[in-house]
């Protein structure tokens, strides 16, 4: 295909009407996140933000996830709308679907979605908004979200709703909501999330029948058609500008009980033709699916590659229908990063084995063009982003809820350093960080430390971010601790020369300073003479570390991020005794 | 007499104004370094047009305001003083962390953001305290001596002190103050809980890093102004202008100079405030539209927008001032956003801006990029024989050869419809800037009248009303000077807050009215300060409050000042639920409320709220007629009037143009316009 020829075919002028209109559609996922962060009452949605909101049309294309999660959404709004459809062929104005079925669209069983159908004043059927919040319990046989032991969805525990009409005319189900009500712990605290989630689809709902009232059913919907032509035709232009070539990037999973030994291996083998403006990831040459809750769900699995290849363009590209048209995904039923057949659990779907998937895709477009790609980032979920529960001695009151105080550092790029508070690449830096007082004020533990870890960086001529340390602690009580992390056998690689981060690393260290080494998924109880240690797991380096600029060197020796040490004998780089660079000792240094 | 003195970047503004009188305006060109020359300049204009000396004149002012960009510009410019950070030990990457958050998610090519104090400067005290208040473990008083010789050796001039919760337990930062008093004297320092007594401690540590870091330049600064406009026969008050757009007494500013840092923006909503009311609206959308920016905020009720989050630079990638301030949304739209045609054939329009230098292509200045301006000028809008009044004339031409050359030929369009195309762009924009500050807030523009302020704000004003469904447009006849008008019309305000925790299924009534008392006599005390000339004194209370876990407090006005009767609980209860419902579609009556915290607004007036309007230089119909074009009509001959000459009530009918001195006004067809006795435009958009 010509570019040239594709990009002048279309009504160009359009370009105006096309830009203001989306903006406005934007505006209408964004109204609905601001609804659900300042009305929710779990930290993990009103202080983290682990939530995302996105519209689709009535024939289930992704229009705009403004401001979202990219795992929670970019490839799965979609899946849960046709759903939605499939299992409820008569919608109705006032419906609303609660849906959370991992085997349905859905990314894993503790993120509860909220769909609701828009009609128009013809009762036709016309978008579909989506609102999705992680829950800070669902329910799971555990006190945690994240059950990456549970060999299947029995022993996960969650209650599963596969597109569950919990509102006709706009009032509750109430049998659904009594059923939750009985299963989900602290339920008052689900009950007020469900009430956020809801607020924000009927925002959501309402402000499309505003547009629809004001520019007309019809010029919504044609504009969604063009819209997608559009970004298709960018996504063609940008594809063009990158090598074609073929490469395997593989990034593997620590081991969990019930893994193969070595740890769970991803396999993206990744394929640009920039002649014909087509990526292709395929994931099917990999294992099955395994009896851990780290396996990936149909939604996930697509949306991990689909975010490998779009963190590794050179200029960054707004995903809807219409560009990932120009990536093709290829999934194997029965297969850990590809559709998982029930039961397998998927609860950890979201991050762990997908962030590895994401990663491969990101080493195979470095190898595939130097110009692209990224190195591998850290692994979420250590304890600093574990769940605690137990009850609060000041008030008595059961609590459970995840803490976000740190995760993965960001990888080395082509042309930057990593990104200090990623989190992980599903969530692409986005959650908020948890304050240290507001964590104490809600529950009954101390933070006694958050900081960077020196040297705990992957090199590279842009080196990953490093890894932080977190340690806390209950206060006149005990609390359980779950999580799920990775990193801590496997550390995130580096690329095109780059070196590996620091591996992840977490223990219990008790006042008599008696150390308890923890794996890389545990549920453990945490006594009041005790702390929690977490030390994350950085982002891996892009490019040979004797090619870094010393000036950044010194910058980073000056700062604290590496010691003077590490900087002579891995960047080779020679500094004074007052910081600066030396600038013919360097050169010494590296021609040696 | 009252003065009003604003310092921008390039210019500083001089309002004059005396009961009786019209208020007079001058511009002096902003020295640097040394920015008490420009003001003294402005102020010899004035001198000279009135016939006096300087001293005359300093003489007869009993009140002078005083903002100026010194502040945020030392920030920005990285110019602030050399501040170290104490933090509690095991927290020195506060200011590095932040509160994480990022925008643009496949975007990895944006380098990762400096802490506001550099680690190398972030030392960290041992000695810990809780959230109950309790010492878990005791300040190590020889760790900080240690690290006061530290800061020593390393020349620090200002320093910062910010412990996990001492706003629960002040002890550990009173003492560290003390050892600083005795063992680093003269090196100005701010404690985190004096200056803002707020949870979440990377917002009070941000902001405690800010303002210590301009403690040495700005008290110096406004030192030496009091002093030299002092030596120059001033008697009266110098009161500086906030963040918050209230005003504080200079001294108070140098404690606490942060409060100063957002102050030029924060005065468009006070003069927006006035106009709108001088229409009869409550409700307010103030517009600032300069060469690079569009500032944008909420006037409602006829209250001023706050925000507890403020960033300096991009959001999450700045800092955080965690200090309430005017809610002023700034986007990068305005006359000098260059407009572009990507490879895929979408148009964009900034938020690149041309400037000052090269500024837009019709400056002739070597511009070559199309922006916003050169469309303006493209379509008639701009008489190029009239730009500035005359000062500055413009190439209409090299206009139209850029928007050729960059916008119409890669679409594929005419000229005409390309430079419209922009405008449309740049109203978009706009548009987003607005509707995020007003539906956020559950307002709909509809209900609202708009404030055209700064120099390029006509140029598509009605476009964006109408957009918004907005149907009255106000142009004050200061617009070009929105912020020192605003100053002189602006309240001497200070809030005093309560944090005390009361759910309302176990509300106290006593302690509640205690609390209220409490505020109302912090408030009584602070009229006493406020002087001789204080008057229209008013206190506001309110509460921020929240349904059980939730984190985000929303605030809900007392109906009264106290709780006398059930029914005043009751009464509240109502609100809440009310404002709940009106923000975010939902309310939860089975559940209760918690109250967090306890407000009072105490504000006064330091004089008459005269209106400040400028000389009218008598009616004149002197309409001319000249070619624009407009997507209703196409090319055609339409009038242009001068808003000088215009008489009060005289009602012109779109397709016009209103010019003046300061900007030009574009009344599109189907518009009316009308002078108002005020001196201001106001514009019927026909939404």
């Amino acid at each position: 295909m010509n570019v040239q020829t594709q990009t002048h075919t279309a009504p160009l002028a359009s370009g105006v009407k096309l830009a203001i209109m989306q903006k406005r559609f934007d505006g209408v996922t964004r109204k609905m996140a601001n609804t659900l962060l300042r009305t929710a009452r779990s930290g993990v949605i009103n202080t983290a933000r682990d939530f995302s909101c996105a519209l689709v049309t009535a024939d289930c294309e992704l229009l705009t996830a403004a401001d979202s999660y990219p795992i929670h959404v970019i490839g799965g709004a979609d899946l849960m709308a046709r759903a939605m459809l499939d299992i409820h062929p008569d919608l109705k104005r006032g419906d609303a679907f609660l849906h959370n079925s991992p085997y349905h669209g859905n990314s894993h069983a503790a993120d509860h979605t909220i769909l609701v159908p828009v009609f128009d004043d013809d009762d036709v059927h016309r978008f579909t908004v989506v609102a999705k919040a992680h829950q800070a319990d669902c329910g799971n046989s555990l006190p945690t979200t994240y059950m990456g032991n549970a060999r299947d969805v029995y022993e996960e525990g969650a209650l599963i709703f596969p597109a569950v009409k919990v509102q006709s005319d706009y009032t509750d189900n109430r049998d659904i909501i009594n059923m939750c009500m009985m299963r989900i712990r602290v339920p008052e605290q689900w009950r007020g999330d469900y009430l956020a989630m809801l607020g924000a689809a009927r925002i959501g709902e309402r402000e499309i029948m505003r547009m629809g009232a004001e520019l007309g059913w019809e010029a919504l919907s044609e504009h969604a058609r063009q819209w997608f032509d559009m970004t298709e035709r960018q996504m063609v232009e940008i594809i063009s500008t990158i090598a074609s070539g073929s490469a395997r990037g593989t990034c593997t999973h620590d081991p969990l009980p019930g893994t193969p030994a070595g740890g769970i291996p991803a396999n993206a083998d990744v394929t640009v033709d920039a002649a014909n403006g087509m990526i292709t990831v395929d994931l099917t040459d990999n294992i099955d699916c395994l009896p851990v809750g780290v396996n990936l769900s149909h939604a996930c699995a697509r949306t991990a590659a689909l975010v490998g290849v779009l963190n590794s363009l050179p200029r960054p590209v707004t995903p809807n229908a219409g560009s990932l048209r120009r990536i093709e995904v290829k999934l194997r039923e029965n297969c850990c990063v590809g559709i998982p057949r029930h039961p397998h659990s998927t609860s950890v779907a979201t991050t762990n084995l997908g962030d590895r998937v994401s990663n491969a895709v990101q080493l195979a477009m470095a190898a595939i063009d130097p110009k692209v790609g990224m190195a591998e980032g850290g692994a979420a979920l250590p304890p600093a982003a574990g769940v605690i529960s137990g009850h609060d001695p000041r008030n008595g009151h059961a609590f459970v809820n995840e803490v976000i105080l740190a995760a993965g550092g960001g990888p080395g790029t082509p042309v930057e350093d990593g990104w200090l508070s990623l989190f992980c690449m599903g969530n692409a830096g986005m959650p908020f960080y948890d304050s240290v007082e507001i964590d104490e004020m809600l529950h009954p533990m101390m933070i006694e430390t958050r900081k960077i870890l020196t040297d705990s960086e992957g090199a590279g001529a842009h080196r990953g971010a490093p890894g932080i340390v977190t340690a806390f602690r209950p206060i006149d009580c005990d609390f359980e601790l779950g999580f799920c992390s990775d990193g801590t056998v496997n550390p995130s690689l580096g690329t095109r020369g780059g070196g590996d981060a620091r591996p992840a690393r977490q223990y219990l260290e008790s006042d008599a300073g008696e150390i308890t080494e923890m794996t890389t998924s545990e549920h453990v109880h945490v006594r009041r003479d005790q702390r929690v240690v977490s030390m994350t797991n950085g982002g891996g380096g892009y490019g040979d570390a004797l090619t870094r600029d010393p000036h950044r060197v010194a910058r980073d020796v000056e700062e604290g991020w590496i010691s003077p040490a590490r900087a002579r004998d891995v960047y080779r780089v020679a500094l004074t005794p007052d910081g600066v660079v030396d600038e013919a000792a360097t050169a010494a240094l590296r021609a040696g | 007499m009252r003065m009003s003195i604003d310092v921008g970047g390039t210019f500083t503004d001089l309002m004059v104004d005396e009961p009786g009188r019209a208020a007079t305006m001058f511009k002096s060109p902003t020295t640097y370094p040394d920015p008490i020359g420009g003001i003294l300049g402005a102020i010899e204009l004035a001198a000279q047009a009135r016939g006096v000396g300087v001293e005359a004149l300093l003489g007869e002012t009993e009140i002078l305001f005083h903002s100026t960009t010194r502040a945020i510009n030392a920030v920005i410019t990285g110019n602030a003083a050399r501040t170290a950070l104490l933090a509690t030990e095991g927290h020195p990457d506060i200011l590095l962390i932040r509160e994480g958050g990022r925008t643009d998610p496949f975007n990895y090519r944006v380098p990762y953001p400096a802490p506001y104090i550099p680690r190398a400067l972030t030392f960290e005290v041992p000695g810990r305290i809780w959230a109950d208040g309790r010492v878990h473990k005791p300040l190590d008083e020889a760790a900080v001596l240690a690290i006061i010789a530290e800061l020593k050796a390393n020349k620090v001039e200002a320093v910062a002190v910010a412990l996990i919760w001492s706003i629960v337990n002040p002890a550990h930062e009173e003492r560290v103050a003390e050892l600083l008093e005795e063992h680093l004297p003269g090196v100005p320092y701010t404690l985190s809980h004096r200056l803002n007594p707020t949870v979440r401690e990377y917002r009070r540590t941000s902001s405690c890093a800010i303002d210590a870091s301009l403690k040495p330049i700005m008290s110096d600064y406004l030192r030496t102004l009091k002093a030299r406009l002092e030596g120059r026969g001033l008697k009266g008050q110098i009161f500086a202008v906030t963040s918050q757009g209230g005003l504080v007494d200079v001294a108070d500013l140098a404690e606490r100079p942060i409060l100063a840092l957002n102050s030029g923006p924060a005065m468009a909503p006070v003069a927006g405030r006035f106009f709108a009311e001088a229409e009869g609206a409550r409700t307010a959308i103030v517009t600032d539209a300069g060469g690079t920016t569009y500032d944008v905020s909420l006037v409602r009720e006829g209250a001023l927008p706050w925000t507890r989050e403020t960033w300096l630079g991009p959001i999450y990638q700045g800092n955080l001032t965690g200090f309430p301030s005017v809610d002023v949304k700034s986007v990068g739209a305005g006359g000098g956003s260059i407009a572009r045609v990507d490879a895929a054939g979408l148009l964009h329009v900034g938020p690149e801006s041309a400037g000052s230098t090269p500024g837009p292509v019709c400056y002739g200045r070597g511009g070559t990029r199309p922006t916003v301006t050169d469309a303006a000028v493209v379509l008639g809008y701009i008489d190029p024989a009239f730009f500035l009044g005359g000062q500055m004339s413009l190439g209409r031409e090299a206009a139209r050869e850029a928007i050729a050359r960059e916008v119409a030929g890669p679409l594929g369009i005419g000229v005409e419809e390309a430079a419209l195309s922009v405008l449309d762009l740049a109203t978009e924009s706009m548009v987003h800037a607005i509707e995020d500050i007003t539906v956020k807030q559950g307002i709909d523009p509809e209900e609202t009248a708009m404030i055209g302020g700064g120099g390029a704000a006509g140029i598509n004003a009605v476009l964006i009303a109408r957009r918004l469904r907005c149907d009255t447009v106000i142009f004050p006849d200061v617009g070009a000077a929105l912020s020192a008008a605003g100053a002189m019309m602006s309240e001497l305000t200070t809030e005093f807050a309560r944090t005390a925790f009361m759910k309302t299924t176990a509300f106290d009534r006593e302690k509640a009215n205690a609390i209220i008392a409490e505020l109302a006599a912090q408030a009584q005390g602070f009229f006493a300060k406020a002087g001789p000339h204080a008057r229209d004194k008013r206190i506001d209370f309110s509460i921020e409050g929240r349904y059980p876990s939730q984190v985000w407090e929303i605030d809900v006005p007392l109906r009264g000042d106290g709780f006398a009767r059930e029914a005043d609980v009751a009464a509240l209860i109502a609100d809440f639920h009310a404002r709940h419902t009106e923000l975010f579609s939902f309310r939860d009556d089975g559940d209760a409320i918690e109250i967090m915290s306890w407000r009072a607004l105490a504000r006064c007036r330091l004089s008459d709220p005269t209106s400040i309007r400028l000389a009218q230089e008598g009616a004149v119909a002197d309409s001319t007629r000249r070619p624009m074009y407009f997507r209703e009509t196409g090319l055609t001959e339409a009038p242009a009037y001068r808003l000088e000459h215009m008489a009060e009530g005289e009602e012109i009918a779109g397709p016009a143009i209103v010019d003046s001195n300061f900007t030009t006004i574009v009344v599109n067809p189907g518009a009316r316009a009308v002078r108002r006795p005020g001196g201001h435009l106001v514009v019927r958009s026909a939404a």
